[in-house]
């Protein structure tokens, strides 16, 4: 492989011996290699670029360990956060995130714990343990409740460890419209304590949570506005019940800028990539095996307790000890709570095996692969060019490997006319 | 997909026979004696759910109802997530949540004859009378506790 490493000008890590070993404290053991080319004469008064190595993937189907397929559980309004009455309990909802319930999970989860709160009481119920119920709980309990969870499954079984685990906080999160204007300050603040929360799981053993390089590359310029495959639909969200456009999804990431770093755009000679246009930025992960397995150690450090068990209709919450319920099915509200407003939007992730030598992460053509420490993520997030409106009420949740080798191929054809393939 | 996908397997039911045979011979099927509190069905209606079985549940949770990582089996815990409770409840989550990919495209008589199928897999003898179709006779019937027996073939 080393003949077909190739140094990249890394203008943007600023220049210097400095400059290296801050990006390798910041990185960990996982180092981006780091390194200052050696000084020739010719160059002696040109400032000196730090580089990083970027060595291709390994993308072949035949590398495939697994597949895995959720369904987000996408409300045009937002998340569920009413309270209701099943008895003599009293039902906090949270679910209903989309494709941003890792992200948003803390911030969500201190939302409803407050309002939890003002009940005065010392137990509550959890119902689900996804990343939602898990960050729900984890929350009640700092803040002083005596914590059960009920669930059918834990992770990595549920269906939150079948999604991609990466920062997307306004993902398929809801429609503008129906969502309205007071949303938007409440998904800022559910973003904002996410960030702060997860600043906190940076830096440990075993990246629970870590930021990768990561290229999104384009054919096109970036300024050029994105437009969908014609595909027949008309009309609208309010019109026909379902989303029939990507512009009706809401898009709130500008309200947070101020603390989330900037993509820059690479100048051609620093592009590594057979792609005309490429942009770089640093992508925030959720590495499942690591993370997962701390917020469970947490949890029970902290005197939680779990209780194995499949609920088949809301009135059987009533034999619960608990007066209060915290319920963050996922997309299981869709029967569990006969809410037929979540709508289901498919993903699937194919995983090669992990390679924690080449921390980073590209997008092309609608096909991504990330670098994660239980593995290689490889999505076809969207190869169809339907952007927001892909996988819209698809709840097949069932592996398809040709849409896994369909990304793989893509990458793979990239990476082999790519300069840093060349010897 | 795969909603028209899902149509097609449904009118073509391929794989129905040889996968039928698999889930038949399980062992837990043979140790497991009928008990008296077990809701009567009918084998025209465990083997109609099984047919039915084949064509719109085997794709996720497996022809011998194993399920996988991602998939719940349908059997063992099964018997642990339903044992007493209405099998008003169990038809009507079928109803509503299954097959996954098309929910609402099962009749009731399509989720009673699965329910049949169920049980029958997960240890009960079909009897003469068969399941009662309707939501209010379901409701006070209960899905059994049926608990793996020890085994007592000579070749164990």
């Amino acid at each position: 492989m080393t003949n077909r490493n190739r140094n990249i000008g890394r203008r943007h890590l600023v220049a210097g011996a400095s400059a290296s070993s801050l990006v390798g404290a910041l990185a960990g053991s996982r180092l981006l290699h780091a390194q200052t080319p050696p000084v020739s004469p010719a160059q002696a008064f040109t400032p000196q670029k730090p580089r990083i190595r970027l060595q291709p993937f390994d993308l072949r189907a035949d590398q495939i360990t697994d597949i895995k397929v959720c369904l987000r559980p996408f409300r045009p309004m937002g998340p569920r956060f009413d309270v209701e009455r099943v008895g003599n309990k009293l039902v906090f909802h949270n679910y209903g995130h989309g494709g941003s319930g890792w992200s948003l999970s803390w911030g969500s989860a201190s939302l409803v714990v407050e309002k939890v709160s003002t009940t005065l009481q010392r137990k509550v119920a959890v119902i689900g343990c996804g990343i939602i119920g898990l960050t729900t709980a984890l929350t009640a309990q700092r803040a002083g409740f005596d914590v059960t969870i009920y669930t059918k499954d834990l992770l990595p079984r549920t269906r939150s460890v079948r999604a991609n685990g990466s920062w997307t906080p306004d993902s398929r999160i809801s429609l503008t419209a129906p969502a309205g204007p007071g949303f938007a300050d409440l998904w800022e603040k559910m973003a904002r304590i996410s960030w702060a929360t997860y600043r906190d799981y940076l830096g440990l053993p075993g990246n629970p949570v870590e930021f990768i390089e990561h290229f999104v590359l384009s054919d096109r310029p970036f300024n050029t506005p994105h437009e969908e495959g014609p595909d027949g639909r008309t009309g609208d969200y309010a019109s026909t019940g379902m989303p029939q456009h990507g512009t009706e999804f809401a898009r709130y990431s500008d309200r947070i800028k101020d603390i989330v770093p900037t993509a820059e755009e690479l100048h051609p000679s620093e592009n590594p990539f057979a792609a005309p246009y490429a942009k770089r930025n640093t992508l925030m992960l959720y590495n499942f095996a690591s993370y997962g397995h701390l917020l469970m150690s947490e949890f029970f450090q902290a005197g939680g307790h779990v209780v194995i068990r499949e609920f088949h209709d809301p009135s059987e919450l009533t034999s619960l000890p608990e007066k209060v319920i915290i319920n963050c099915p996922g997309y299981a509200a869709r029967d569990w709570w006969n809410d037929k407003s979540l709508i289901p939007v498919r993903g699937q992730t194919a995983w090669l095996p992990p390679r924690p030598d080449l921390p980073y992460g590209l997008h092309y053509q609608g096909a991504s692969a990330v670098s994660k420490t239980d593995g290689l993520m490889v999505q076809a997030y969207d190869l169809n060019n339907e952007g927001e409106m892909g996988s819209i009420g698809n709840s097949f949740e069932h592996p398809d490997r040709s849409e896994s080798e369909r990304a793989i191929k893509v990458l793979a054809d990239l990476f082999a006319r790519s300069p840093l393939s060349e010897g | 997909m795969p909603r028209k996908f899902f149509f097609r397997l449904m009118r073509s039911g391929p794989l129905g026979a040889m996968a039928l045979y698999v889930a038949s011979a399980s062992p837990l099927h043979a140790a497991r004696p009928a008990a008296s509190s077990i809701p009567s069905f009918s084998a025209e209606q465990a083997q109609s759910g099984a047919d039915l079985y084949q064509r719109a549940c085997a794709m996720c949770h497996g022809a011998d109802l194993s399920g996988n990582f991602q998939t719940p089996s349908l059997k063992g815990r099964l018997v642990a997530s339903w044992a007493g409770i209405p099998l008003s409840r169990l038809t009507g989550y079928i109803q509503r949540a299954m097959p996954l990919m098309a929910p609402g495209t099962l009749s009731p008589e399509d989720a009673t004859a699965l329910v049949a199928f169920l049980m029958r897999e997960n240890g009960a003898s079909p009897a003469k009378t068969a399941l009662p179709v309707t939501e209010k006779r379901q409701a006070s019937l209960k899905f059994p506790a049926l608990a793996i027996q020890p085994d007592t073939s000579p070749s164990k």
